[in-house]
Formats: structure tokens, sequence, C-alpha cells
């Protein structure tokens, strides 16, 4: 097979953007979708996953309702939803970006993950550090914030790696409301150009190593909160 | 507003002229991608573990690869590809039932690999101790074990998997959700078809999950 | 100090604690053994009502545990306890597993704490370890730690769970001492364990619980002179074999 760059350095026909820099901006998109989403999804996430572990009943079954929720309906689905139901349901909201919409839609499906490592973070702590706080006479609050949550964080940096490197691939499926992404530019690029091979390497090459810096950056941040002496789950 | 939804479109009609070609190629994707993906992952999970450098590094850049890239290009790629490798285009179903088995067994390696690294070392041994081969230790031994082990997260797995072939929505392949938008564009009702998928893919995924969750603690017990 | 009367727990159906009623005077030393699945933890872990019982009343001080206006984090701070795995907290220095409950629920300032916190090292004899982490210790050295930690609340009185059935069997003496040392000073103490020496040697009284009740309350002289339950002479004859 034959591969053929030169089209990348060719106008889109608007007689200043560049496939290339078509390219690069559908990149900054993916980045955005995602980076926004995974803020929501890591704030949202923590809250639903610690909720989940408190021993008040109503309180631990209406977040895992929550996870229960964005964990059954395809992606794809709950993305139609925000961008298609929710708008015609609730229209104040009829006038919000699509980007808006996506964010809100991949962010809450990956709160539902994010808060399942979470809650399986603080359930792996022996049970006995919740008592030695609680027998300081620390709140339940201050338990969480000062005893259970710093540990269960550090033990779910693994896991939340790879939910952070499936946000960027999960990303993709803005492309179905027209956000202009990488795999938006991918699908458009190899209709224009019919270089498919090299569009589709181009963006795949970006996927990887957009993946690879989170996993390098997230492994850095494992490094820097390292517990001296602690060898996870030991005992 | 909410006063506003129509479901009066929902009747058998649409059950029979829509969903149902869509909802069976949603299962025979499914159920086709799960039991290629479950023996091709089996094998590559082996080829990891075999401890031989040109069967272990050629599988796990192989199911590396297929994890690093999103689903969407993947389905993507299998559609550009296909039809240049074999010089006919070939329809979006089959495309995706080829690109899903290929895909699905880099998933299936990990569990499997995992599942296999699960049962004790000591088991190993004994097998080898009794003078089984490396062959009948793997089959008579280890995988029986591992499989169980591992059906749990194998069954979730599939959940995931029936989730995303409403994916194949970037070639144009007709699943169930498929059948949903062109019954809402048919009649008129968009947003109520969208509302109905999101129910019934809910129903379905909810229903399965929970009969997972019910083997799993069955599955501890007997351990 | 400390009155337990007639505490009934059960999980589910299953009834763990029958009945129990007991209490400890100030400056006592009470121990309370008996054989695995007895209750005893349970039972020590109602007093600060870690573990909720359905009946019955544990009174500390005048304050009732169970009652529903009990400020529990504040009954809690005045009740030292130590645990059988230690739980000191990994992600902290031993220095600041001293001082985070004395700055965020006695309120005071980190100064004062930390001194708190060091002058107590001292006396369980690591001040050398402060910055170090919990992981970096030996499990004497942790449950030490502990032991110190509990203190630095200026308690009323002290709880010990099995605080050295954890621990291997050379370390066991210097958890030991600084509990002996402590008794020994007059501080309250409820201790579950089977430390039999330990008990002969600073228990006013001992508690033999089985199967959920407390099948015998006698002083120390008492207990181990002339038990009067068949059970309770099993459980000392395999305990005190080797």
């Amino acid at each position: 097979m034959h591969l053929e760059w030169g089209f990348f350095l060719r106008d889109i026909g608007d007689g200043e953007t560049t496939y290339l820099s078509w390219l690069f901006s559908a990149w900054g998109w993916t980045l955005a979708v995602a980076g926004c989403a995974w803020v929501l999804a890591l704030l949202l996430g923590s809250v639903v996953g610690t909720l989940r572990t408190m021993q008040v009943t109503w309180v631990a079954r209406l977040a895992n309702a929550w996870v229960e929720l964005f964990r059954n309906i395809p992606l794809l689905v709950q993305i139609f939803l925000w961008y298609h139901v929710i708008p015609s349901l609730i229209p104040p909201l009829r006038d919000v970006p699509s980007f808006v919409l996506v964010v809100f839609g991949l962010g809450l499906f990956t709160s539902s993950r994010v808060a399942e490592q979470v809650r399986a973070g603080i359930q792996s702590l022996p049970h006995g550090q919740r008592h030695a706080g609680m027998a300081l006479g620390l709140t339940t609050a201050q338990t969480y914030r000062y005893v259970l949550l710093p540990m269960a964080f550090r033990i779910v940096i693994p896991p939340l790696t790879s939910e952070a490197m499936n946000i960027i691939k999960n990303s993709s499926v803005a492309f179905a409301v027209s956000i202009s992404e990488l795999t938006l530019f991918a699908m458009q690029a190899q209709e224009e150009t019919s270089r498919g091979v090299e569009v589709y390497l181009a963006v795949t090459t970006l996927y990887i190593i957009t993946a690879m810096t989170i996993n390098r950056l997230m492994a850095l941040i494992e490094k820097r909160v390292r517990v001296p002496g602690y060898v996870g789950g030991d005992r | 507003m909410i006063g506003n939804l129509d479901l009066s479109f929902f009747n058998w009609e649409l059950v029979s002229n829509f969903l149902a070609k869509g909802f069976y190629f949603s299962i025979q994707l499914t159920l086709i991608a799960m039991a290629g993906g479950i023996v091709f992952g089996t094998a590559l999970a082996l080829c990891r573990l075999s401890g031989r450098p040109w069967l272990a590094l050629p599988a796990a850049t192989y199911v590396n690869t297929m994890r690093s890239i999103p689903l969407v290009m993947v389905i993507l790629w299998f559609f550009l590809l296909i039809p240049l490798l074999i010089g006919r285009s070939m329809g979006a179903e089959l495309s995706a039932i080829i690109t899903f088995t290929l895909f699905e067994a880099a998933y299936y390696s990990e569990i499997m690999r995992a599942g296999i690294q699960s049962v004790a070392r000591g088991q190993v041994y004994a097998g080898y101790a009794l003078g089984l081969t490396y062959g009948q230790t793997m089959r008579l031994i280890v995988l029986p074990q591992a499989f169980r082990n591992m059906l749990p997260v194998l069954l979730t797995q599939t959940i995931i998997l029936f989730q995303d072939t409403s994916l194949v929505y970037a070639i144009g392949a007709y699943d169930l959700l498929k059948g949903f938008e062109v019954a809402g564009k048919n009649f008129n009702r968009p947003v109520e078809a969208y509302l109905l998928a999101a129910v019934v893919y809910f129903v379905i995924c909810f229903s399965l999950s929970s009969v997972v969750k019910k083997l799993q603690t069955r599955i501890a017990i007997i351990r | 100090m400390i009155e337990i009367k007639n505490v009934s727990k059960w999980y589910g159906s299953f009834q763990v604690l029958t009945k129990c009623s007991t209490s400890v005077k100030k400056g006592e030393v009470v121990v309370v053994c008996g054989p695995s699945g007895s209750g005893k933890s349970t039972l020590i872990k109602c007093v600060n009502a870690l573990e909720p019982f359905q009946e019955g009343e544990v009174v500390i001080d005048g304050t009732s545990v169970g009652a529903a206006g009990t400020d529990l984090p504040r009954l809690r701070s005045k009740v030292g306890m130590v645990f059988q795995h230690f739980e000191l907290f990994p992600h902290l220095s031993i220095i600041e597993n001293l001082t985070l409950a004395q700055v965020k629920v006695l309120n005071r300032s980190a100064e004062a704490a930390r001194d708190k916190g060091l002058a107590l090292l001292e006396r369980v004899g690591l001040t050398a370890h402060a910055d170090k982490f919990p992981g970096q210790l030996s499990g004497g050295q942790q449950q030490r730690v502990a032991i110190a930690r509990a203190l630095a609340m200026d308690p009323m009185c002290m709880l010990f769970d099995e605080p050295t059935s954890a621990l291997d069997p050379e370390m066991i003496n210097e958890v030991l001492d600084v509990m002996v040392q402590l008794a020994q000073e007059g501080m309250t103490m409820m201790c579950v364990t089977h430390e039999m020496g330990f008990a002969r040697k600073v228990a006013h009284r001992v508690i033999f619980m089985d199967k959920g009740e407390i099948v015998e309350d006698a002083t120390k002289d008492d207990f181990f002179g002339k038990p009067r339950s068949e059970r309770a002479v099993q459980f000392l004859s395999k305990i005190l074999q080797h």
C-alpha cells in the first residue's frame, strides 16, 4: 500500500485552514470534551462513591441508584438523551451549546464508574480505620476527610488511571452530535480526501499519544503521593 | 414539556417493523462477538502466559493496541480496511461482526489472563507433579478453575459489549438503536423514540447485571 | 466510671451479647477474657458505641452512650481506645497520627499538640521515629504509637481490644510494659486480652465471657484461685498450659 501525506498541507476549501490544522483543532476538542467531562466525573463520582459507603441506608441507596442508572444505558444513547431529549423536555436548556451537553453526558456516565472505584477503595480499607477515627472523637465527616478518603484515593489511582484513559476513548462518541473532535474529523476528512488510511493513522496516533501521556501523568501522581512503608493491601 | 410526550406510536407495528430487526442484529452481534472473543481471547491469554517471547510479544502488542484505540475508531478502521484487503465492499453488519469479535478478544483475553493468574501457582505444580503436560495442566486444571472465577467478570464484559454494539451507528449498521432512530423519524417522534431506547437498554442491562450479581454471590459461597 | 447494664446485641437474628452487666470504677483495671467468638471484643466496642447495641445501657462518667442526644464524638474523645491491628493512619507520619485528633477534636494549637505528642512518644520510647510513617515501624512499635495516640487526648479511661494478639511473640512485652506502667499510674482500664501474666500483675478484676454472656466477674485472686464455672476452668487450663 502506498501512503501519501501531502494532503495534510492542502487547505480544506475555505482558503485558509489546512487539514493539518483541522486535525489539531479536532485534537483540541477531544481534549476539551474529555478534560471537562473528567473534572465533572471526578467530582460527582467521588461524592457518590463516598455516599455509597455511608451507614445511612437511604443515602447509600440513592447513590447506588445513581450508579445503576448511568451504568446500564449505552453511552451513545445517553449522549442522544442529553442532545435530543433533555433540551426538548426542559426548554430553558434549548440554547445550551452541544459541547456542554456532551460534557454532561460523558461526565455523568463516567461518574458512575468513578463512584464504583471510590466505593471499592473506601471499602478495601480495614474496618478498624473507621473505628480508630471515631474512637478518637472525630465526627463521621472528619473521619472521611482525614482518615478514609486520603488512603482510599491513593488506592484507587491505578483504576482511575484506566478510567481517565477510557474517557479519552469514550469522548469519541461526541462525533454523533457533531462535535468537531478527532473521530468526526476522521470520518469527514476520510470522505473528502479519500486518504482514509493516512487520516485514520494520524487520528489513531493522536489518541494513543494522549492515552500514554495520561498514563505517565497518573504514574507521576501515584509516585508523588506514595506513602513510605505502605505496600498496597498488606496485612 | 413532559406533558407533550406522546407514546401512542409505541405499538406492535413499531416493534415488528422497526425494532425486531435491529434487536435481532444487536443480540446476534453480541453473542457472536462474545463466543468468538472468548475463544480468541483465551488463545491470546495463553500466548501471553506461555513464556515464549515469539508468542507473548505479538499477543501483547495486539491486545494493547486494541485497548488503546477508541472502539468507534476500530469500527471505522475495519470498515475501511476490509474492502481494501478483499477487494470488494462488505456490508456494515458483517464488518461490525468481524470488528467486534476481534476487538472484544483483546478485552476477554485480559480477563482470562487475570483469571488464570488467580489460580494458585501450586495448582500448576501439582499438575506437573502428576506428570501432566503444559497443555493438559491448562486444559484440565487451570482453565476450569479460572473460568469459574472469571464467569461474573466475563458476563459483565458481555453486558458492556451489548451496550457497545450501539456504536455501529458510526457505520450505519441497523441495530436496536438504529431501529429506534428510524422509528422516531418515521413517526416524527424522535424524543420519545430515544427515551424509549434508553428505557429498553436500561431494562435489559439492569436485569442482566442483577443476574450477574446473584451469580457472583453464589460463586463466592461455593468457593 | 463505666457502667454496663443489661446490654444485649444481635446481628440480624443472631444474638452476640446477652444481658451483659458490669462496671469499671475509677482507677480500676479490669481484664476481659474468653474464647474467640465469645463477644468480648464486641462488648468493649459497645462501651464507646463503635458497635451499636439494641438493649440495655452503657453509662460513662454519667453520660449514657446509647441515648439519643449524646454527643458521641465528644464522649469518644474522652475514652482512649487501642485496637488489635493498631489502626494507625498509614498516610500520616507518626507525629501527625498523634496530633490529628488533638487539633481537629480538642482544638489544640498545632504547637501544643506537637509538644504533647513528642512528650508521649518519649514516654513510649519512640521519639526517634516521630517523622517516620506507620508502615516503616514494627508491629510492637506501631502499637506503642497507638497507645500514645490515645493518651494524647488525655482520656479519663482506656479501652484495649486484644492489643497484643496481632503481634509477633518477641514484641508482646514492649507493649505490655507500657500498659503495666499505665495501670500502675492509676489509669482506669478495660482490657480484652489473653495475657494472663498481665492480668495477674495489674488487674483488679477479671471478667470471663463465653457465648455472649458474662460467665464470671470476680476479683483477680478469686478468678485465678477458685474459678466457679466449669467453662472458666476449662479456658484457664487451655490458656495456661504453655
